[in-house]
Parts: C-alpha cells; sequence; structure tokens
C-alpha cells in the first residue's frame, strides 16, 4: 500500500504540541496576559490540557468555599460587605490564588496551588466564625457565639487555645481582617493606614502595626468576644498597637509578651508564666475550663505539621525537586503555624507529600528552569507576595527558603508536662520575625548558615524601609556580603504600603542587578516591564 | 534670677562623654560602665571601684558612617551614639551593660559587641531581658538577669565586688544623689520657680554622666544656693509646660522652649528625673539585689509595658504630674523613628485633652534639636494659645 503524501506542517505540530502540554518557559510571555495598568488578566493562563483543567478545578473549588460562606451566614456576610471596608478585599479572592501560581506547571502547580486552596479554605472559616460571632452585624447584640470565641493577636499562635474544646472557635484578629488584605487585593489596607496616621501616628513605624491601629480608629474590627489577647510580637510597633487596641476597644485585654533574650535559659519560666497566665484569664473571664487532655491531643496533631515542614526544608535544601515555590511556601508557611491546628493542613500535607515524593521518586525537577538558587531573607511585601513567582518566570531566580519559613519548628514533648510548658514557651518565642530579629544579632546572621544549607547562590534581601531591627543592622549585612562574594539584591519595600515603594520599582531593582551584575538576559523578556500600577 | 555657681561648669561636662570627672576617676583607676536604658540600674554599675555613664553624644552633628550601617531610617539618637563610638568617643568604657529594650539602641549595642569598636582590651557588652510587664514573677525575672548578667561578668571579668554590702554602699550613694536631686527638682513646683527647665536638665545630666560621688559635692552646693534664690520679679517666661516622652538628653532642646516663652516644670522622659529619682527602699527581709529589681520595675512609666491597667495608669501619671508641678499644658516629644513614642504620643495627645483637659503640644524631634526653627514655631504658638485659653478663662469667669 502507498502511504497517502500527507505531511504535517512544523507549525502545526508545535501548536498542538503548546495546546496539550502548554508552551515552554521560554516562550509563554506571561507579561501579555494582562491588561496594562490595572493587571487584570486578558483571560486565563493556558498551561496545557491537564494543567489548565487542574487550575481551573482549583479556581472551581475556590468558588464553592466561597459560596459556602455566602449561604452559611448570608445575611452577615452582606452586612459585612457593607459594615467594613476591608470585606471588599475577598471580593478578588480567588484572582489571587491565580496570580500566585502563575507560570507553574505539572507537580509545581499542583503543591503550590494546594497550599494556596487551604488558605483560601482556613480564610473562610475564619470570616464565617467571625461574623456568626459578631456583635457588629446584629445591633449590638451578643449572641452564644460571642461568649464562646476568643480573640488574639495574629502573632499569637493558635497552638495556645487548644485546651478550650468549649469554645467556639479562636480567632486571629488582624488575620483576615488586615494581614490578608494587601496579598489579596493591596488598595484595601492603605485606608487604614492613612486613618490612623490622621490621629497623629507618624508615617514611619512599620505599617503592619500602623494598619492594626488604623482599623481600631475605625472601628473597624468585628466585635466576636467577650476578650483580648495580645503580646509583643513581632516589634517595638506591636506593642505600640497594643496600646490603641486597648484605647478604642476597652474590653478585658491580656498581654503575654514574651521574652527578647530568648536563648537564655533563665527567661523561659517567665514566657511559660505568661502562657499559664493566659490560660487563667481566659478562664476567668469565660468560665470555660483548660482541659489539658484536649491540649495535648490537638499538641500531637500539629507536631505532625511541624514533622512534615522539616521534611519539606530536607528535600528543599538537598534537592532540586522541591515542588514547593517560594510564594506558596513564604505564605502557607506563616498561615498554618499562626492559625494552629486544623484538618486542612493535614489534608494539605498530605497531597503535598504524595507530589514531593513523585518528585523525587522519578526525579522530576518541577522548576527545569531554575538559573539560580535564592535564598529570602527579612521580611516580605505583603502587597507582593508572589514576587518570588515573578522571579522565577522572569529571571529563573528559584526562591528555595525563605526567612520566616524558619521559625515556630520545634516539636513540643507532650509526655512530661514540664517539658511540655518548656517546648510551648520556646515555640511561642520562635514566632514570625522575631525568630530571626530579635534576641541577638547572632539570629539574623542565621542567613549565612542557610544560605549554605539550602544550597543557594544568591540572595534576595528584602528591604523593608520602616523596620526598624532591619534597617539597624543594615551595613553589617553589606559588609557581610562583599566579604563572602555573595550575590545579594537588595529589593525595597514597605510591607503593606505600596505607594512607598511599588512593584515596579522592586522589580527594577532585580532587573538592573540580573543585567549589570550578572549580565544575564531574561527568560521571559515580557515580564520585565510591566505597567501594574493600577492593579489588585 | 542670679546665675548658679557651678551652672557653666555642668554645662561644660556635658560637652563630652569622656569629660573631667569621667577622667579624674579613670586615673584613679575605677572602671567606666556604660549603659543608655533605665531598665539598666545604674545603682548597680555604681559599685564600689566603679562608675555609671548614661551615654550620650554631644555637640552630634550628621551621623554619616552610623548611617551606612543603620540606615537613614533609624533614630538619630542610636546612630549618634554609633558614630560617637565610632570615632572614639566611648574608648573609655570597660564595659557596656545592655538592654533590649528598644530596637535601635539594642542594635547600636550589638554592633558595640560585634564590631570591635571600643579600643579597650578589657571591654565587653553583656545584654539583659526586661520583662514588657510589672507585677508578678516578673520581678523575679528581672532580678535574676540582673544577677546573672550584670553582677556576674562585673565580678568575673573586672574583679568587681558584687555582695549584698557593696550593693548597699552603693544604694546609699544612690539615695543620697536622688534625695538632691529630688530636692533641688521640688523648686520647679513653686508658684514661681526658682530654677529654669534649663538649669535642672543640666543638673540631672551630668548626675547620670558623672561619677556620683565626684559630682554630689557640687550638687550639694548648688541645693543650699537654691535654697536663698529669688525669683525673678517678673517671671521670663508666660506659660509653665511639663514636657513628656522618649529619649531627650539634649539640655538645649529644653532652652528652645523655654526661649518660647514655656518654663519647663516636669521632665517625665527617658533621661529626665520624672521618674528616674526616686530613693531606692530595701524591704525587710529583701536583699539589696531584689529591691533594685522591684524598684526599677515598679517606677518605670515606659510605654513598652503591656499590663492592661499599666497602660492606663501612665496618663493618670502624666496628669497627676502636670497637677503636681502647676503645669498649663504638656509637651509630648517623641524621637523620630521611636516605634514606642510613636503610639504613645499619640494616645497621649488624645487622652490628656480628652479625659484630664490637658493642652497638649505633640511633636517630634531629632537627637540635636537647639536651632530648629519649625520647633521654635511649634512652641510658641503652643504657648500663644494657653494663654488665649487663659485669657477666654479670666473672660467667662
Amino acid at each position: 500500500m502507498r502511504k497517502l503524501p500527507i505531511k504535517i506542517p512544523e507549525s502545526l505540530k508545535k501548536k498542538a504540541k503548546d495546546f496539550w502540554y502548554g508552551k515552554p518557559h521560554g516562550e509563554r510571555r506571561l507579561g501579555e496576559l494582562y491588561e496594562d495598568k490595572t493587571g487584570l488578566y486578558k483571560h486565563r493562563e493556558w498551561r496545557g490540557v491537564a494543567d489548565t483543567n487542574y487550575a481551573f478545578l482549583v479556581w472551581l473549588r475556590a468558588v464553592g468555599v466561597a459560596g459556602k460562606l455566602a449561604l452559611s451566614v448570608p445575611v452577615p456576610v452582606v452586612r459585612a460587605l457593607l459594615r467594613y471596608r476591608w470585606m471588599s478585599t475577598y471580593l478578588t479572592g480567588i484572582a489571587w490564588i491565580d496570580r500566585g501560581n502563575e507560570g507553574l506547571h505539572g507537580e509545581a502547580l499542583r503543591a503550590s496551588m494546594e497550599h494556596y486552596y487551604a488558605m483560601f479554605y482556613d480564610s473562610v472559616r475564619q470570616l464565617i466564625s467571625q461574623f456568626r460571632a459578631d456583635s457588629h452585624l446584629r445591633l449590638g447584640v451578643k449572641n452564644l457565639f460571642w461568649y464562646k470565641t476568643l480573640d488574639h493577636d495574629e502573632t499569637i499562635p493558635g497552638h495556645l487555645f487548644y485546651g478550650f474544646p468549649e469554645a467556639y472557635d479562636d480567632i486571629l484578629a488582624q488575620l483576615t481582617t488586615c494581614f490578608l488584605n494587601p496579598h489579596v487585593c493591596r488598595p484595601t489596607i492603605t485606608h487604614y493606614i492613612d486613618a490612623v496616621e490622621s490621629i497623629g501616628l507618624p508615617a514611619d513605624p512599620c505599617p503592619l502595626c500602623a494598619a492594626e491601629a488604623g482599623l481600631c480608629v475605625l472601628d473597624d474590627y468585628p466585635d466576636f468576644s467577650p476578650v483580648f489577647l495580645t503580646t509583643n510580637q513581632a516589634c517595638d510597633g506591636s506593642v505600640g498597637t497594643s496600646i490603641i487596641q486597648d484605647m478604642y476597644w476597652n474590653k478585658p485585654l491580656y498581654a503575654m509578651p514574651q521574652p527578647m533574650r530568648f536563648d537564655d535559659p533563665d527567661v523561659q519560666q517567665f514566657c511559660i508564666d505568661e502562657i499559664r497566665g493566659a490560660w487563667k484569664f481566659i478562664e476567668e473571664q469565660t468560665g470555660m475550663k483548660f482541659d489539658m487532655n484536649a491540649f495535648k491531643k490537638k499538641m500531637a496533631a500539629y507536631n505532625q505539621l511541624t514533622r512534615f515542614e522539616r521534611e519539606k526544608w530536607d528535600v528543599a535544601a538537598n534537592t532540586p525537586y522541591y515542588p514547593v515555590s517560594g510564594t506558596a511556601q513564604a505564605l502557607y508557611r506563616i498561615f498554618y503555624s499562626e492559625v494552629g491546628e486544623r484538618k486542612i493542613w493535614h489534608r494539605t500535607d498530605r497531597r503535598v507529600k504524595a507530589l514531593m515524593d513523585r518528585c523525587i521518586e522519578k526525579q522530576l525537577r518541577p522548576f527545569p528552569m531554575t538559573r539560580h538558587r535564592a535564598l529570602v531573607w527579612s521580611c516580605a511585601p505583603l502587597y507582593y507576595s508572589y514576587f518570588p513567582t515573578w522571579l522565577y518566570n522572569c529571571w529563573g531566580i528559584q526562591v528555595v527558603m525563605n526567612m520566616d519559613s524558619l521559625m515556630s519548628d520545634k516539636v513540643v514533648r507532650l509526655e512530661n508536662e514540664d517539658e511540655m510548658m518548656e517546648d510551648l514557651a520556646q515555640l511561642f518565642e520562635w514566632g514570625p520575625m522575631r525568630r530571626m530579629a530579635v534576641g541577638g544579632q547572632q539570629h539574623i546572621f542565621e542567613i549565612w548558615e542557610n544560605y549554605e544549607k539550602f544550597h543557594c547562590d544568591m540572595v534576595i534581601m528584602f528591604d523593608q524601609v520602616a523596620c526598624k531591627s532591619m534597617d539597624g543592622i543594615h551595613g553589617v549585612f553589606e559588609d557581610e556580603f562583599r566579604r563572602r562574594g555573595i550575590h545579594a539584591i537588595w529589593v525595597p519595600h514597605e510591607l503593606m504600603d505600596h505607594r512607598t515603594v511599588e512593584r515596579a520599582e522592586m522589580r527594577r531593582a532585580v532587573n538592573d542587578y540580573m543585567a549589570t551584575v550578572m549580565q544575564e538576559e531574561p527568560l521571559d523578556p515580557s515580564l520585565v516591564e510591566i505597567d501594574d500600577s493600577m492593579s489588585w | 534670677m542670679k546665675d548658679l555657681k557651678h551652672l557653666i561648669y555642668f554645662e561644660n561636662l556635658l560637652q563630652e562623654a569622656n569629660n573631667e570627672l569621667v577622667v579624674r576617676a579613670k586615673e584613679e583607676g575605677r572602671l567606666a560602665l556604660g549603659y543608655t536604658c533605665y531598665f539598666m540600674p545604674e545603682v548597680l554599675l555604681d559599685l564600689p571601684g566603679c562608675f555609671s555613664v548614661r551615654l550620650r553624644a554631644p555637640r552630634s552633628t550628621s551621623p554619616d558612617i552610623a548611617t551606612y550601617y543603620m540606615t537613614n531610617r533609624t533614630c538619630t539618637y542610636g546612630r549618634s551614639l554609633l558614630e560617637r563610638a565610632l570615632e572614639g568617643g566611648y574608648n573609655f568604657l570597660d564595659a557596656e551593660l545592655a538592654t533590649e529594650t528598644c530596637t535601635v539602641t539594642c542594635r547600636f549595642q550589638e554592633h558595640l559587641q560585634m564590631m570591635n569598636i571600643i579600643s579597650n582590651p578589657k571591654f565587653f557588652c553583656t545584654f539583659i531581658d526586661v520583662p514588657h510587664k510589672k507585677g508578678g514573677t516578673t520581678y523575679e525575672h528581672y532580678r535574676l538577669q540582673l544577677e546573672k548578667h550584670v553582677l556576674a561578668p562585673l565580678h568575673e571579668k573586672l574583679g568587681v565586688d558584687v555582695s549584698d554590702g557593696a550593693l548597699r554602699t552603693a544604694i546609699a550613694q544612690h539615695n543620697e544623689l536622688c534625695r538632691l536631686i529630688t530636692q533641688i527638682g521640688a523648686f520647679r513646683k513653686l508658684d514661681r520657680p526658682t530654677i529654669t527647665g534649663f538649669e535642672f536638665s543640666l543638673i540631672q545630666l551630668v548626675t547620670l554622666c558623672c561619677p556620683k560621688d565626684l559630682i554630689l559635692p557640687y550638687l550639694r552646693e548648688t541645693l543650699e544656693e537654691l535654697r536663698t534664690r529669688e525669683p525673678d520679679l517678673k517671671p521670663q517666661y508666660r506659660c509653665k509646660v511639663l514636657l513628656a516622652g522618649s529619649e531627650n538628653d539634649d539640655p538645649y532642646f529644653t532652652k528652645l522652649i523655654e526661649d518660647s516663652g514655656a518654663l519647663v516644670v516636669a521632665d517625665r522622659h527617658c533621661y529626665g528625673s520624672l521618674p528616674g529619682r526616686e530613693e531606692i527602699e530595701i524591704r525587710e527581709g529583701e536583699t539589696a539585689l531584689a529591691a533594685v529589681a522591684r524598684h526599677y520595675l515598679d517606677t518605670s512609666m515606659c510605654p513598652r509595658f503591656m499590663n492592661q491597667d499599666v497602660m492606663r495608669e501612665r496618663k493618670g501619671y502624666l496628669a497627676d504630674l502636670a497637677k503636681e508641678y502647676k503645669a498649663d499644658g504638656v509637651i509630648v516629644e517623641q524621637m523620630k523613628f521611636c516605634e514606642y513614642w510613636s503610639y504613645e504620643r499619640v494616645v497621649d495627645t488624645i487622652i490628656l485633652q480628652r479625659d484630664f483637659g490637658l493642652p497638649v503640644c505633640s511633636i517630634e524631634k531629632e537627637y540635636v534639636n537647639g536651632t530648629s526653627g519649625q520647633l521654635r514655631t511649634r512652641f510658641q504658638a503652643f504657648v500663644e494659645s494657653i494663654e488665649i485659653k487663659k485669657l477666654q478663662e479670666v473672660g467667662k469667669a
């Protein structure tokens, strides 16, 4: 038989391949997906059949979760949308998942999106719990949920409340109302910074603390609990915020500051006393009894999360097979460690472990275009938390680990109560930011050890312009980078307030360094210059 | 008023950290121990054979090298101290007893610790942890910190006698100084005070920066002088104010306020005397160190304390001081980039006016301010507003 003389053109073959698998990294031109200035997507990213379907499925699951919020407390949700300015943030919530996972494929897409979905899911849970108990949404009426919900600072981890099974929920006051806002939709938070500055606060204190205080000034926190627990974590600004909170809320407040010199064995008792003091305060104020067995049970479950976190670090440090993006790693770590034990984290970890094991077993490189392995140090910009995703897509800089992931990694011993309290104190003391930023300069200089450990060849040094702790040690970093011959790119930002340092300025710092010092070409030139000045 | 005999001498002593009396004490073989914060009890650094020096950076200009190390986004106090250290201005120190109480001064002291700046082979820097709360177990926590991180290294590294007896000797000397300062400060409570805020700030500052035993004779003489000092027939001021706020070791800032027409009658700020110059009481059955720990936690009015009652009590304390010292208004100052006082100043400004009816002038300042035209204008306007208020009250009556 004679073969038919049909020859499929190469261009068609290529198109079919791109359709089925998605375009290879250098050809994606992700920057062309955006509308100019607003940064809105012209259309969803095509990542090949399987990956696009997966991403769309996660999108659908997220829509379902948002629907659950609307249906479980429909009236309070509508009232909340009208009552709280920050609620408008969540109208763009699903786009947050898309942005954070832009350009990812295969296992990297799946592992990173699982993290994002879990955070989205838990944020919705927290919103439901708040609105169910919020007296502001019930004309000042305090229902049963109000009396049984615990309100605490977002830097007091959820672990400390495991012993109150009678509690309806414990909520981190600023997580959904403040901290997440710039991640999801950056303009909503600046209003609160302006509010606190309008009563006289200067523009230089940490903008996260300032925004938290601004919510007090505008009475924009839900009122869902008879008490509030606060702490000095992570900095002087947090102490200042507590002063404002007390002035505006005027409800029983328990401060549980942690010692600053936390390496000192002599300070542990103080921290333990504060934890016990907090439990006693809750018992006295709410009538709920502390249950040690309930506490231990949940803590044991939380320990599993910590163990898996260490396993993740080990894979990230020693192999090229770690499937979690720098963005997802940083956000998820800080999110779940502060919220504390929840089933969703275990479900997510199981899925991520399966993906990670598959990558190792099959030697799949989830970030195949990696040119540099970077360690991110100092506090990250909340209004550009997906900056590591851009770093990889544009320049092939893969963020392997970030400073704030490397905290709270204490597995709490549960057999002996004294040991348990010691470990719990240390877990609390090793919180985000303060783990490295206080207690002696040796902590912040753990960067050198981690730089080696994670086999990095570059440091992305975030320069949070309002962070006094990091500003106060800036020059020694400069000296050491030079002395050690480390490529360090200083990226300025102002944490919550994009008006001080725009995203474009942050990208420019990297572009300049990569073009002039490294003399490299971008992997995706369409991402080098983007105008997203009016973006979410 | 007649000039105080030693005022120029006091002023000259404040022109250098390593001043004439410090040099003399060093020549006598005594150890110079530096510190920056009230939470490092100076009395422990005034043990026999030692003397305390609360660090200042007088006559500072632009802290250029320190700005490289600490950026221009940290307070000029911390940067000026580092600049002075880099210039060699603290090479007389034998040790720095440090506290991690506010971020920037902590970072300054960490630079001393890690950069080998002080040219003195014996020099060391040690830190203590200071609780953010008062009461309960905090006293014991603080006492233990003082014992392990202050007394133990002083004894082990410098051979200082840190026995209870030595502590009691230091406390006795400290209490005498506090009595003198309190008596001198009390002249500010008079209807027509016989000491100005500027004069008092010079006196208070020399007690922090000079060996106590060497400055005491001058203080005794000054107190005697003040007992017979007559006020001006016509007051040089138009109103009286209380100065509250963050770190301020610049007497010329007080002078700037007074040149604008307001007499500073009370000083509730870091390096001030309210609180700070209360006598230490050793209770029955208490060790001297325990008494020191209790005293410094109880007397401090620092905004880093987080107990709910203490946060509220601080405002009442200011209002009480204003009443006791017959102040017509309050100036709340804040060192630019000081986060504690950024918040505390805002809250003070609101609450003192709203709950206590006190006029408040709320300002940000730098480390050196003597020639600030902007601040002068602010103070002049504040003085005028107080005068107008007084006139309106007279009109109503």
